[in-house]
């Protein structure tokens, strides 16, 4: 009895008695590895030195001799997967043009890609040609981290300033500070555009004796008929909180000036979100959602899985872009968009890194994305060229897409996205969008939710 | 105090030889870093290397950062405490805390209450193809997070399955989806996070029911006892340590919960479903706001420490280590405990 009691006294209480020597130790750990890693408290960063100003100005374009002086050389990229299809016809002619460059493309989705390329830009082996994204999360911190080339030696040379394309170019324009875009230099290009407006299913239409809708208006009056034959009118996918921004931005911009959006999205001062146009777009969403279009359990739905419900013949419409073309069978659905033009933007930009030790090649690469051969390879791989001139489509949906899309950008009304205007600005729209939607909050608090989002975004610049 | 003074003076290989006395309190006080052995260290230093590189170093980083305002390229500005003051008054912030707060029920004490009943059962009943059981319920354990929550994501909507159950049953208007419902989206992940984590918590208990010895259960039977007063009387406070270690599990599992609500609802709809690791992420990868980030994410990870000491400490309170009349009450469990763990008449540990 007695040596079991001890043997409980001595097998427990030393566990007592560390505890707090171990709290002790962990917390002094902690504090030296703090120590460490402060190194003398500077700031973090402070080590970092931008290498900005090496390159030479093109006045010319590229020659092949050039990129040839460079010797052996990978052309290192990063890149989102969906460009993979349109790389795989452009790097083998462009490896072939230029034997002695090596095109290395490390692929990441779109999630990935937003998250880790300004980390890998920065880092002391940055890749020589990447994508970024439009807005302050991606291309504003590489501009205002002097990680990219400016290119508009390279846009002036290469005649982008011209023809069907230059007003593309505009997303990837900023002031030096890397504070405000859509004026300024050009720090990236993107070959692909995109533009936003409805889809519908033809046979299902056809069935309930209905038109493609060409305005608004045309679809407020189909909607109803549509829910009262029993079917879905608007599919919508909206677990990510994105789909349904992108529907609210076609009814705000019927409602508005397109130059308006553009301003506000670019952060121009004395603007606001809260117009009587935005408040009557997520009055309209509210009052869809209420009546039914929109169907049930649209919050619980992924757009992935939206889209590939509208594929096999749920629901008559589907309020999307471009980029959702390629997973649509041609023959059954067609596309238009509500406004005269329609909303939309320009893809990620690429960017040419500031230390890239092989510039001409990033710049012949570039310049060999900017072609109407390109062109004619990005539409036929299921998305849509900046360059237009030249371009064919191959089918009747792919010609109205293209077709929308060249209206759009000669009406101006290619306003971008408003989750460019703040790095969590698609975060609270989206949310609240959202809440506005299941009658939770009134237009008027959301779009005054979104402005003091915006405003603060610039308070902190 | 007489029996420690010398031990510190003994190298380890002098304390090896030294077999006629008990060793424990020796090695106990030893500790201390005056008669830390660099010999011995060799051993664990690869260990600690890593340990210094990927964990401590981070934490200190963080630490580092929390204190500036940085956007992860450009030279951060120090803000003194502000990051912190931030935190504490950011109201979507508090929100994301009381939703972390109910899914520390689904999240920790469902799964622990379920996984006993689950062990108790098994235990007492004789299954067959227990083994397979115990494998097939601790599958969601293993499973990558994001599998978890694209099947749930499908099992749990509009037409998924679990409506299609209730619609067969008659219950048709409680068919809802449940993710995308205001009232019914967080509710719901916490019931993706009991489905994932009380596998553990069985397969922990299972183990520690193994440990028991059966003439106990067979003494309780023959005094009478049932099977819920089995229950009670035996497997659950000699599942004391196991349960212990379920909860601190489980508990932080519920606080740090990020991958399923991100693949689910990314805190939606509305925000309805924020959890402060939500806004960790938001704020280092979207929002290039490291240094709150890192506020934040040092915020979480002492609420984690504070909530797991307590964990342990409400767990390690009766085992028969005070002095005084507790002590003497608790000590009898302390005597049950070791009886149950070792077989009486062998020897202490030595």
């Amino acid at each position: 009895m007695k040596s079991v009691r001890r043997e409980a006294r001595s097998g427990v209480r030393p566990e007592r008695a560390g505890a707090p020597r171990r709290a002790w130790g962990a917390a002094a750990a902690v504090a030296l590895a703090a120590a460490l890693a402060c190194a003398g408290c500077s700031p973090p960063g402070a080590g970092k030195t931008a290498t900005a100003g090496t390159q030479s100005f093109v006045t010319e374009p590229v020659t092949t001799g050039q990129v040839a002086a460079l010797g052996d050389v990978t052309l290192r990229m990063w890149a989102d997967q969906a460009e993979k299809p349109l790389m795989k016809s452009v790097v083998p002619a462009f490896e072939k043009k230029y034997p002695n460059v090596t095109v290395d493309i490390t692929y990441k989705s779109f999630d990935d890609l937003v998250a880790t390329v300004v980390n890998a830009a920065s880092g002391s082996t940055p890749p020589d040609l990447f994508q970024g994204n439009i807005g302050y999360a991606v291309d504003g911190a590489l501009v205002k981290a002097k990680l990219v080339r400016p290119l508009d030696d390279v846009a002036a040379t290469y005649g982008w300033l011209t023809g069907t394309g230059a007003s593309t170019l505009a997303p990837a324009r900023w002031n030096s500070a890397g504070t405000a875009f859509g004026d300024g230099n050009l720090y990236g290009m993107s070959p692909i555009s995109e533009v936003q407006g409805i889809y519908y299913n033809k046979a299902l239409l056809k069935s309930l004796g209905l038109q493609p809708p060409q305005s608004l208006s045309d679809l407020e009056k189909q909607l109803p008929v549509v829910e009262k034959a029993g079917k879905q009118p608007v599919m919508l996918g909206n677990s990510d909180q994105y789909a349904a921004t992108h529907i609210f931005s076609d009814l705000a911009a019927t409602e508005q000036d397109p130059t308006a959006i553009r301003d506000w999205i670019g952060g121009k001062a004395n603007t606001t979100f809260a117009t009587t146009g935005n408040e009557k777009a997520a009055d309209t969403m509210a009052d869809w959602a209420k009546k039914g279009y929109f169907g049930s359990g649209y919050d619980g739905l992924s757009n992935e899985d939206a889209i590939a419900r509208f594929a096999k013949g749920s629901g008559a419409y589907f309020v999307g872009g471009s980029w959702n073309g390629a997973k649509l069978d041609p023959e059954k659905f067609g596309f238009g968009a509500l406004t005269t033009g329609g909303a939309g933007a320009t893809a990620s930009p690429w960017h040419i890194a500031a230390a890239s030790k092989a510039t001409p090649a990033a710049v012949a690469f570039l310049a060999a994305l900017h072609t109407p051969e390109a062109g004619q390879k990005i539409l036929d791989t299921g998305r849509l060229p900046v360059v237009t001139d030249g371009v064919r489509a191959a089918n009747s949906l792919q010609s109205q897409t293209l077709d929308a899309l060249k209206r759009t950008i000669a009406a101006g009304t290619q306003v971008g996205y408003y989750d460019w205007s703040a790095t969590d600005m698609l975060t609270v729209m989206g949310g609240g969008l959202q809440e506005v939607m299941a009658g939770r909050t009134s237009s008027a608090d959301f779009t005054k939710a979104v402005q003091d989002t915006w405003r603060k975004a610039r308070e902190s610049k | 105090m007489s029996t420690v003074a010398p031990a510190r003076d003994r190298g380890p290989a002098h304390r090896a030889a030294d077999t006629g006395r008990p060793r424990r309190p020796h090695r106990r006080l030893s500790s201390s870093l005056s008669s830390l052995s660099w010999s011995s260290l060799l051993y664990v230093a690869p260990a600690l290397a890593f340990f210094g590189v990927f964990v401590l170093y981070p934490i200190g980083v963080s630490v580092w950062y929390s204190f500036y305002a940085y956007d992860g390229l450009t030279v951060g500005t120090p803000v003194g405490w502000d990051n912190y003051t931030a935190v504490f008054t950011d109201s979507q912030l508090r929100a994301a805390l009381l939703h972390s707060l109910l899914l520390l029920f689904f999240y920790a004490a469902l799964p622990v209450s379920v996984g006993l009943l689950l062990a108790g059962a098994m235990s007492r009943i004789r299954v067959y193809g227990l083994t397979l059981f115990r494998a097939v319920l601790f599958v969601p354990q293993i499973l990558s997070s994001v599998v978890v929550a694209v099947a749930w994501r499908n099992l749990l909507a509009e037409d998924g399955p679990v409506n299609a159950v209730l619609r067969a049953v008659g219950l048709g208007r409680f068919a809802t989806s449940w993710l995308g419902n205001f009232d019914t989206a967080l509710p719901s992940i916490g019931v993706v996070g009991t489905w994932v984590e009380y596998g553990l918590c069985m397969v922990l208990f299972l183990s520690g029911i193994v440990a028991i010895d059966r003439s106990t259960y067979e003494a309780a039977r023959l005094d009478g006892a049932g099977a819920v007063r089995e229950f009670f009387s035996i497997t659950l406070p000699a599942l004391r340590p196991q349960i212990s270690i379920a909860l601190i599990l489980t508990v932080t599992f519920a606080l740090r919960n990020f991958d399923l609500i991100w693949n689910t609802t990314r805190g939606g709809p509305g925000t309805s479903t924020t959890v402060p690791s939500l806004y960790v992420y938001q704020d280092a990868f979207q929002n290039r706001m490291l240094g709150r980030a890192s506020a934040l994410a040092i915020v979480l990870t002492v609420v984690i420490l504070l909530v797991v000491v307590a964990v342990q400490l409400l767990l390690r309170e009766r085992d028969g280590t005070r002095s005084g009349p507790v002590r003497r009450g608790l000590a009898r469990r302390g005597l049950e405990r070791s009886r149950l763990a070792r077989p009486a008449g062998k020897k202490a540990q030595s």
